[in-house]
């Protein structure tokens, strides 16, 4: 017999040492455990599409979650390529299902405004490839400030840091300018920040650059999200100024 | 005391129009002419394409430094000179929010040309400067000026005794206060919190530590970094200016063409007079006003008799 | 027995293992910022390469990034020559390779600990269940592909702590300043820390959240390869078992030519695999590499590979002419 043919038809009926002997239930022992294993993760709350982990903020160009976790190899590379150090590795923010997949830890770096690096880099497109003027129209969150620890809001100090980062052409940071009393009972009129949901994208430099250690006055949660209908506060979407 | 000594001899002796003039921080020769202390050198066309404003930027700094007596008043041979721009942002020449590349460049050149041994420049900017560096253009004239081009380096910041107003001791860059001259080139940004950062806030590049704290007390902070670090040289870039959304900017339209440079050595004088260009008095300014009251430079820069040229 | 000098096929097979390692280390440290505002994207081809990952990503997502196709190509290559990926091109499984070489002991212990062991089957199970996963839409294959296992760990442990060691040992020897008298260790040190800052470290010290466990994780891989000859390569890896489902019938085959064999043993003592070479009934082309150790290693030259296709007398065939 033609040994062609020959070694084709080995791969029908293997002869002895060409089979693997993995033995038929063990493997469907395996099999179970991946199916397992899927029904487990598709009980995880983020799973319902009614809660949404506010730390999980996805980089920009990332795919609506399912899809992401479908794709996303968590090769790490978008985490070594990002140069601020903004990329990071899950622990359960997205579930089990997400460990190691990319999250924006904004204490550490944020979204630098020209930059679209990890979606250059990513393998498997599950960061979709974006340009950086659409980049910068996709939303990945939204800052809110915490009047308990703002120095403005809560310690009549000044300082709008948060405002002087902002990247956004017309900034997403604006002022309320108010009287406010000292200790010594003395007038000043300080510059309290406030975020302007339209404008802002999340891009987490205000949480990165506040002066306030610890938990920074001015944080970023994943709301507000592009990628995602489901998690919104707006009732009607913001516009950008073009820049 | 010293300072208040120079400030006056100088505004005595251009006033007076009579003897022999110094220059305000030494220089290597006696001059016949009282040579100011500021000058404003100002385009009469403001053109479009690239080509044309790197022309502009060339000959405006050119003229600028030439009004006050030539780089030659600030460079000494051999001289180790740190070029200190704005490079703090990830941004285009063009959105106004860093120096421009050209106005640096020609620094860069006119310090080698006054026998500079060498010339550095680098920032510590706000974005990282891996981004910031290439996308100002910065980078890329600089070292084709001849400049070496610097990253800073972690463990060259030390603490050092500021013994201001505010500021005891801060982490500075240890090379840039090293050298043996700084030249001071921001370009001229409207900014929310102190209406407009110039040549004193421009200096937040030269230093570490928790920089977002300095917000605190603006008007005390910068005058302390600005008489610690005293720059031999002020050029305020105001070819394209800033006006709304600074310090970090983003939109064209905020860009306006002042097609100016202002250069000097009263660090007050010359952040008030680029103020103006902006459009905002300079006593609304608090580190300009603090400057003066502190004595560090005069708040009123028509005294020193600003020599105006038309480029 | 004199040992026997190394075949040149194995110093060959060194060689582009200790190439595509250096070319994915390279390609690990140029994916950062480019002037301006590009990335170096090149490790992406070793991914590329990757079948494990084109099929889950394909059956968890349904979409095909058009570059995956180069793996067919390592499918192709595959079928002909069994895991020869594994002992040749892949760079995780270099650096296995290389600890493993690490170990002392004598020729008996490495047989205890290289022969073909039942839990070599474990790497098949994890497969299916990935498989099965990936096919309901879950695609957690990248907690184990080897690439993805591999970068991750470089990028969000492994480097930024040799990084953090670097810089603190130059940081220290610059700030404490040694030397004698006017001369100091400085002018030595201070060149080589401005080559590495150039070439190797990064920009800025790199911090990551989980990098403990990812670090752990990975320094215990290395680390089981003292008590198993190749643990990750033989046990765990998904990307080494689809390699050996699809090689498990390969075209180039290893022959013994049991006249001149004399059960030394010899080529079980550094087979990679665990493919039990000294019997060729029981030679398993799944867990072979292809590193071609046994061959080299044979006192007797009794041990070869060759490709089926060629001309060959069989004992209970009669000649046979190969249709090319």
């Amino acid at each position: 017999m033609n040994p062609l043919y020959k070694w084709i038809g080995d791969f029908v009926h293997p002869p002895k040492e060409a089979r693997l002997d993995l033995g038929r239930r063990a493997v469907l022992a395996a099999g179970l455990a991946g199916l397992g294993a899927k029904l487990l993760f598709g009980i995880d709350p983020q799973a319902s599409k009614r809660s949404f982990n506010p730390a999980l903020i996805r980089p920009p160009g990332a795919l609506p979650e399912e899809e992401f976790l479908a794709r996303c190899i968590r090769c790490g590379e978008c985490m070594k390529v990002c140069p601020t150090n903004a990329i990071h590795p899950t622990s359960l923010e997205g579930g089990v299902e997400g460990v190691w997949t990319p999250i924006l830890n904004m204490p550490v770096g944020y979204c630098d405004y020209e930059c679209n690096l990890c979606s250059q880099v990513c393998p498997t497109h599950a960061i979709r490839q974006v340009d950086v003027p659409e980049k910068k129209k996709i939303k990945i969150g939204l800052a809110y400030i915490d009047k308990n620890r703002c120095l403005p809001w809560a310690y009549s100090k000044t300082c709008i840091v948060c405002e002087e980062q902002c990247p956004t052409p017309k900034k997403a940071i604006w002022f309320e300018e108010a009287e406010v009393l000292n200790i010594q009972g003395e007038k000043l009129t300080i510059k309290q920040p406030r975020v302007d949901p339209d404008l802002c994208i999340g891009c987490g430099i205000c949480e990165t650059k506040c002066p306030v250690k610890g938990q920074a006055a001015v944080r970023v949660t994943s709301v507000g999200e592009t990628r995602n209908p489901e998690n919104q506060i707006l009732l009607s979407p913001g516009s950008f100024a073009e820049g | 005391m010293g300072k208040i000594d120079r400030r006056d001899f100088l505004t005595t002796g251009v006033l007076a129009g009579a003897g022999l003039g110094m220059g305000l921080l030494g220089s290597d020769s006696l001059r016949a002419v009282p040579a100011p202390s500021i000058s404003i050198a100002h385009y009469k066309s403001s053109p479009t394409e690239t080509d044309g404003i790197a022309e502009e930027a060339r000959r405006l700094t050119r003229q600028a430094i030439e009004a006050l007596g030539g780089m030659n008043r600030f460079v000494s041979k051999a001289n180790i000179v740190w070029v200190k721009p704005d490079i703090g942002w990830d941004r285009r020449p063009e959105q106004a929010a860093t120096t421009n590349p050209d106005v640096v460049a020609t620094l860069v050149e006119m310090c080698y040309q006054a026998g500079a041994k060498k010339v550095l420049v680098s920032d510590n900017p706000c974005n990282p400067a891996r981004l910031s560096f290439p996308r100002s253009g910065i980078q890329q004239a600089a070292e084709k000026a001849g400049a070496e081009v610097i990253f800073l380096d972690e463990r060259k910041f030390r603490k050092m005794s500021i013994n201001g107003k505010v500021l005891k001791e801060w982490e500075v860059y240890q090379d840039a206060v090293e050298a043996d001259r700084l030249i001071n080139v921001p370009i001229v940004k409207n900014h929310n919190l102190c209406l407009a950062t110039m040549g004193m806030k421009n200096l937040m590049g030269v230093i570490g530590g928790p920089r977002n704290r300095l917000h605190q007390d603006l008007g005390g902070t910068l005058v302390d970094l600005a008489a610690f670090f005293k720059p031999r040289l002020v050029v305020l870039d105001a070819i394209r200016v800033l006006t709304a959304n600074g310090p970090v900017g983003g939109n064209l339209a905020d860009v306006k063409r002042k097609d100016t440079i202002v250069a000097g050595v009263d660090q007050v004088a010359v952040d008030a007079l680029g103020a103006t260009l902006l459009g905002y008095k300079p006593d609304s300014i608090g580190y300009i006003v603090q400057g003066n009251a502190r004595g560090l430079g005069t708040i009123n820069f028509n005294s020193l008799s600003p020599k105006q040229i038309e480029v | 027995m004199a040992k026997k000098k190394t075949s040149w096929i194995v110093w060959l097979r060194r060689l582009t293992q200790t190439g595509f390692f250096l070319l994915f280390c390279y390609l690990f440290l140029q994916t950062v910022y480019h002037p301006i505002n590009k990335a170096g994207r090149g490790v992406t081809f070793f991914f590329n390469l990757d079948p494990l990952v084109a099929l889950n990503s394909w059956l968890a997502s349904h979409a095909f990034v058009g570059a995956m196709l180069l793996s067919l190509l390592t499918l192709a290559v595959t079928l002909i020559c069994g895991r020869w990926f594994c002992g040749w091109v892949c760079p995780f499984g270099a650096l296995h390779n290389f600890f493993t070489s690490l170990r002392s002991g004598r020729a008996k212990q490495k047989l205890e600990a290289g022969g073909y062991n039942q839990w070599q089957k474990a790497k098949y199970y994890g497969l299916v269940a990935f498989l099965v996963a990936a096919l309901l839409g879950a695609n957690v294959v990248g907690w184990l592909d080897p690439f993805s296992f591999f970068f991750r760990s470089l990028s969000t442990s492994i480097y930024p702590a040799i990084n953090k060691g670097l810089v603190g040992l130059f940081t220290w020897i610059y700030n404490a300043n040694p030397g004698v008298g006017p001369v100091r260790l400085t002018v030595v040190t201070e060149p080589i820390y401005g080559f590495l800052r150039k070439y190797f470290l990064a920009v800025e010290q790199p911090y990551y959240w989980g990098s403990m466990l990812i670090g752990v994780l990975f320094i215990t891989t290395v680390v089981l390869n003292f008590f198993r000859a190749r643990f990750w390569c033989r046990y765990v890896c998904p990307l080494g078992a689809l390699l050996g489902v699809v090689g498990k019938n390969p075209l180039v085959r290893l022959k013994k030519n049991q006249e001149k064999c004399n059960s030394c043993r010899l080529c079980l003592v550094d087979c990679q695999g665990g493919a039990t070479p000294d019997n060729p009934l029981e030679w398993k082309p799944s867990e072979c590499f292809y590193c071609w150790n046994c061959e080299s290693d044979c006192p007797a030259k009794a041990i070869s590979f060759a490709c089926e296709l060629k001309l060959e007398k069989k004992h209970d065939e009669p000649l046979v002419q190969v249709d090319r």
